[in-house]
């Protein structure tokens, strides 16, 4: 680039040159010519200022002259500008002429030259020579920098983004050791001289308001010099200018100035407004509108031209327009409402007057509920409105716009104002449901009803009236009234047959009735619960039209089935309805829904149709069945989980799979190989039945050890498996021991619990206290030789080795005659009696000893009353004594006083024998017949014990005290 | 203390440990400990110290701001070019051996006098910040630094020393000043920011080194402690 530009500036020096001397000699030097030449530089602006005057103008003469003006940098060959410049000049003029250097003046020197001509005018002979070139005028902003090391020019610059830029920078260091950045990007320059280089910045762009910095270190001294580069954005045009009035006063023009240009210590962005029929301007305070006063009456039409401005550039729009089109009214004011009844009102508004015969065009609009209501109305001055048809007490927004009528430009913004319809009474029933309990022939109605929605209710519900009628019984109702804003209430009826209305009261009136039939019919409990499956828009519940006439359906559902209440929500259909999609945003995953669907019958009697049951989305079983372990055998066992309800789960129950692990890892027919969540590898067996909750698993190895777990699954899939429940297979030999110990083991107990049941009699076949002479083998061994009855000892084989008599002081009640004595011992108590007694047990003729002392009564009821009147039967044989110690215990107890404690004339003791004669089994002959004795019959034994006196039954001593004394007697002569 | 943990025989560390308990818990007994009178000009130091070191903290995050806004190479970290305009601003910069000979009242007044200047210039500075953020920012750091040299003041006064009389005609005044360059200006900036950094960091050592120097010495805890048998 240099040596191009050097060249061309020679080559152009070369030619002036040659045109100067061409000039000389073609004619004589002219009078005209410049002088005075004073050349200064503007650092701020980096520009160069010419001054000249020229000389030999004479007093009044007025010249157009033009100047060819040269510059040249660092050498006056160097020529790197020439211009023409043109004007007038006067006598002693002063003339003026700037260049902006592109380079920085500080950069390098510079020098000026000039020369003038005179402009050939018309009538004027021939044409002017130039006059001769001043010589060179030198600016060296250079001599007068300080005494730094290093500078950068220019020191601040403003510039538009996407110009370019140089700036150069000056060492005075020998050592090219200068190295610059362009914010933190290193730069390297062009030299122009030994210690000048050169950087041209190429379509600079805006970084930040603080500027760009450019700066440049010398290594030896640190020293640090920039400059900052302003970039301003280019000015935009303004877009979308536009004007308008309100009142004809004034007119507000408005724009879009686009990108702001200003710059903190740069601000230069600014607009004017010209209009061209008044020629008036105004300086726009700021940049993005501007208000024109309007003169009175004086001007219809305008024409506008927006100029924008900045440093470096002008932007200007035109915008031409007749006033009365660019009306945008005042906003309306003083809106009211009058004549507000419960379905009208009347919108009353107030406009600005804009000027004589204005009329404006007025929208008015009334919002409520959703709903707009629009009417255009033409007002002058006072605007009104009436609307009709509206809800009772209802909310409503009535507001107001205005424009002009004739030429409409703008809407005015609304202007608006709040108020409510009066109050109606209601205009629906409510919707209203039941729940009915019955019991024992009674029914508990839950009533359910909803809030009528504002545009039925027609002011604030107050209350709701129940009534309750019979339909079979007495005629008459009930009424009950439930404050609003209750939801509903519990009503007891007694029998079902009902009917209730409920009405819905507001502070005006009340609403239709809603009526429901209540009827204790049980066909509702038949219905199955089929299940019902979910879809993306909620549950579609689906049924056959019933026989009957029906004027509706209903189903019904609870949100939250687990609580109580359980939120029961109803939705109505009509009657030519079959399905319905039940929606829900209380819908759960998880939770299992019921729904039950209700015909209404033209009598308004709900009767079931039929339920269904479902889950708005199903999760894997929560809980996993408790499974226990039966029929554990050496190569099987069961399975059961039976306790396990699969209603309550979070999802259908589809079955369950069941998972064995062994550490064989083979599996058994019917199973699968898998791989269990803790990556081992185990079998799995699936059923598919939910109620199947038995498993036998069979082929097992004995004294081998498996581990299983039951896990259900639903339609979102199996439980977690958690835990494996361990299960050691039984040795077979143990189970056939087991087959051989166990009906031992169950035999042996029997035999125990039979022995101890028959203990008694164990014990007196086999070791008895006092043998029986009847069964003892003691007998077989005497008489070996005898026969049948071989038991039977004879008395007349017996010899009673002692005999104990009492002695009885009542001497009338117990005479002993032949009594011997037996003991020396007098102390002693003894018996007073001996009875002879007939054995019962016995069918053959046997006699037992008994003493019946211990008890009165047993005459009457004992076993041997009977035979206490045959005392005269002779005793025959005697039998072997008995152990009577057992019995005798309890009853000393009893009944047995002490000596000490009888009474004195009482103590005397009966005595009885333990050998007894034997007599007749036949009780019933006793009496009649007294038996004969016979000595082959059996003689039994019977406890003995003594009893005081006292204690025993007058006739029974009565009766028995001469008799057996007398037989003992003759027995024990005999 | 040290008395006490004498007494007991050489070796038994339970005795060392039962004697420092109870000193311990006489502690609060101990007159020279439990002064309700004066406190000193030791809190206020304290509290100038704290100042010194939120104020570190706060011109952390606003030279951040600033240097960003003046843009590169003056948020650079390693940008350190020489100190050429601003020979106005007090130079935080001290020899060490000068440093340590000071006095507490020359340390003081020269604190006194940084921040007076300092304050100043920093005006100057939101004068010139073109964002009202930046404004609001340096806005509430100037009131910071006001507030601390009114602690300054505070401590100075409790020990007794005179504030410093500005000379006639060199009340620290902003002014625009000669007509700078832009970058100069920045580089000017730039300055303010560090010298008020390194005058922080100063400061702290300073009070820091005040406030130990204030502290009541611990021979009299001695005194006390030995006079009440210990």
């Amino acid at each position: 680039m240099a040596p191009l530009a050097a060249l061309q500036a020679t080559f152009l020096s070369a030619l002036l040159f040659l045109g100067t001397d061409c000039g000389k000699a073609l004619s004589e030097p002219s009078q005209l010519a410049p002088e005075s030449l004073k050349v200064s530089i503007n650092t701020s602006q980096q520009s160069l200022h010419v001054q000249w005057t020229v000389h030999g103008l004479a007093y009044d003469e007025e010249l157009n002259m033009v100047f060819q003006i040269q510059i040249s940098r660092m050498t006056t060959f160097n020529v790197i500008w020439v211009e023409n410049y043109s004007t007038t000049v006067a006598w002693k003029q002063v003339l003026h002429w700037r260049w902006d250097s592109e380079l920085p003046l500080e950069c390098t020197t510079h020098f000026v030259r000039l020369r003038g001509m005179v402009v050939e005018e018309a009538g004027t002979p021939g044409p002017r020579p130039w006059s001769n070139w001043t010589s060179w005028e030198e600016v060296d902003a250079q001599k007068s920098l300080g005494p730094d090391w290093l500078f950068v020019f220019p020191e601040e610059k403003l510039v538009e983004e996407g110009s370019n830029v140089t700036i150069c920078y000056v060492s005075r260091s020998h050592e090219n050791n200068v190295s610059c950045s362009l914010e933190s990007a290193p730069i390297l320059g062009e030299q122009l001289s030994p210690n000048v280089s050169v950087i041209t910045l190429n379509n600079v762009s805006f970084i930040r308001k603080t500027g760009t910095n450019f700066f440049c270190q010398m290594e030896q001294t640190h020293t640090v010099k920039g400059s900052v580069l302003f970039v301003s954005k280019v000015l935009e045009e303004p877009k979308g200018l536009s004007c308008e009035t309100r009142d004809f006063k004034t007119l507000t023009c408005t724009w879009d100035p686009g990108t702001d240009t200003d710059l903190p210590n740069y601000r230069s962005q600014h607009y004017m407004l010209f209009e061209a029929f008044s020629g008036e301007n105004k300086s726009c305070e700021h940049k993005d509108s501007c208000v024109w006063q309007v003169a009175p009456g004086s001007q219809e039409t305008y024409n506008f031209t927006l100029v924008a401005e900045n440093f470096f550039r002008k932007r200007s729009v035109n915008i031409a327009f007749d006033l009365a089109h660019r009306v945008r009214p005042m906003d309306p004011f003083s809106m009211s409402l009058k004549s507000v009844s419960a379905t009208g009102a009347t919108v009353t508004w107030k406009v600005h007057p804009v000027r004589d015969h204005f009329t404006h065009l007025c929208q008015v609009e009334l919002h409520g509920e959703g709903k707009v209501i629009q009417h255009n109305v033409s007002v002058e001055k006072d605007g009104q409105r009436p609307f009709s048809e509206l809800e009772p007490a209802m909310e409503y927004t009535a507001r107001a716009r205005c424009a002009a009528a004739e030429h409409f430009w703008k809407w005015s913004g609304w202007t608006g104002q709040d108020f409510r319809t009066l109050a109606a009474a209601p205009s629906e029933a409510p919707d209203v449901w039941r729940d009915v309990k019955s019991v024992l022939g009674s029914c508990n109605v839950t009533l359910f009803w909803k809030p009528l929605s504002k545009s039925h209710a027609h002011g604030e519900i107050l209350f709701y009236n129940v009534a309750v009628e019979s339909l079979h019984g007495p005629s008459g109702s009930k009424l009950f009234s439930i404050p609003a804003p209750a939801g509903g209430t519990e009503v007891a009826l007694d029998g079902c047959s009902h009917r209730i209305l409920v009405t819905a009261n507001n502070s005006v009136g009340s609403s239709p009735a809603a009526m429901i039939v209540i009827s204790g019919d049980p066909a509702d409990k038949e219905a199955e619960e089929e299940r019902v499956e979910p879809t993306e828009q909620g549950f579609s519940v689906s049924w056959k039209p019933p026989l009957e006439d029906v004027v509706g359906y209903v189903v019904d559902w609870c949100d939250r089935p687990e609580d109580a209440p359980c939120g029961l929500q109803w939705r109505r259909l009509g009657p030519n309805s079959t399905s319905a999609v039940i929606r829900s945003g209380a819908f759960r995953p998880g939770v299992r829904y019921h729904f039950r669907i209700y015909g209404i019958s033209p009598q308004r009697r709900a009767f079931l149709l039929g339920k269904k049951t479902g889950y708005a989305q199903e999760e894997v079983p929560s809980d996993l069945p408790q499974v226990l372990v039966h029929n554990l055998t050496s190569h099987s066992f069961t399975l059961s989980w039976k306790d396990y309800a699969t209603d309550s789960q979070p999802g259908f129950i589809r079955g369950y799979r069941v998972y064995l692990k062994s550490q064989a890892e083979q599996c058994q027919p019917e199973f699968q190989k898998t791989v269990l969540p803790d990556r081992s590898v185990g079998c799995q067996y699936e059923i598919n039945d939910p109620e199947q909750k038995t498993l036998v698993m069979g082929d097992l190895q004995p004294e081998s050890s498996y581990e299983f777990a039951v896990v259900p699954y639903t339609g979102a899939g199996e439980g977690a498996l958690d835990a494996f429940t361990k299960v050691t297979m039984p040795d077979e030999r143990s189970h056939v021991l087991i087959r051989i110990i166990l009906p031992m083991v169950a035999g042996l107990v029997v035999i125990a619990i039979l022995c101890y049941l028959k203990s008694r009699w164990m014990k007196e076949m086999c070791y008895p206290d006092i043998p029986d002479p009847y069964k003892s083998s003691v007998l077989s061994l005497l008489k070996p030789k005898e026969a049948a009855p071989l038991t039977i000892m004879s008395v007349n084989d017996c010899v009673p080795d002692a005999l104990e008599v009492v002695k009885k002081p009542e001497g009338s009640k117990t005479p002993f005659p032949g009594a011997r004595k037996a003991a020396p011992d007098t102390a002693r108590i003894r018996p007073d009696y001996i009875y002879l007694l007939p054995t019962e047990s016995s069918s053959g003729p046997c006699i037992c000893f008994e003493n019946l002392t211990y008890d009165q009564a047993a005459p009457n009821s004992g076993s041997c009353a009977h035979v206490l009147g045959p005392h005269e039967v002779p005793p025959s044989q005697l039998g072997l004594p008995t152990s009577a110690e057992s019995l005798l215990k309890p009853l000393e107890q009893n009944y047995v006083n002490t000596p000490a404690e009888a009474p004195a004339g009482e103590t005397t003791l009966n005595y009885v024998s333990q050998l007894a004669s034997p007599v007749s089994g036949d009780k019933d002959l006793l009496p009649a017949k007294p038996p004969e004795p016979e000595p082959e019959l059996c003689c039994e034994y019977r406890m003995q014990m003594a009893l005081p006196l006292g204690l025993a039954s007058p006739s029974l001593n009565e009766s028995s005290n001469s008799s057996p004394t007398a037989l003992l007697g003759q027995e024990y002569h005999g | 203390m040290l008395p006490a943990a004498r007494e007991p025989a050489a070796g038994d560390s339970w005795g060392i440990i039962a004697c420092l308990c109870t000193v311990l818990w006489h502690l609060p007994a101990v007159p020279a400990l439990n002064r309700t009178g004066d406190p000193g000009p030791g809190p206020s130091i304290q509290k100038t110290y704290d100042l010194t070191r939120y104020l570190e903290h706060q011109l952390r995050t606003l030279a951040g701001t600033y240097l960003n806004y003046l843009g590169p190479p003056f948020n650079e970290p390693d940008f350190n070019p020489p100190r050429l305009g601003a020979e106005t601003l007090p130079r935080a910069t001290v020899n060490l051996e000068v440093w340590r000979s000071l006095n507490d009242k020359l340390r003081l007044t020269q604190n006194y006098e940084a921040y007076s200047h300092l304050l100043c210039h920093l005006r100057g500075l939101n004068r010139q910040a073109a964002a009202a953020e930046l404004r609001r920012s340096l806005a509430h750091f100037c009131t910071s630094l006001q507030g601390l040299l009114g602690s300054i003041a505070g401590v100075m006064a409790a020990l007794g020393y005179p504030l410093p009389q500005p000379l006639p005609g060199a009340e620290p005044a902003w002014a625009p000043g000669p007509a700078h360059s832009d970058f100069l200006q920045k580089m000017d900036d730039f300055w303010l920011l560090k010298e008020l950094q390194t005058w922080l960091w100063r400061s702290a050592k300073d009070f820091n080194r005040l406030k130990k120097k204030m502290q009541p010495p611990a021979a009299a805890v001695t005194l006390h402690l030995e006079a009440h048998g210990f």
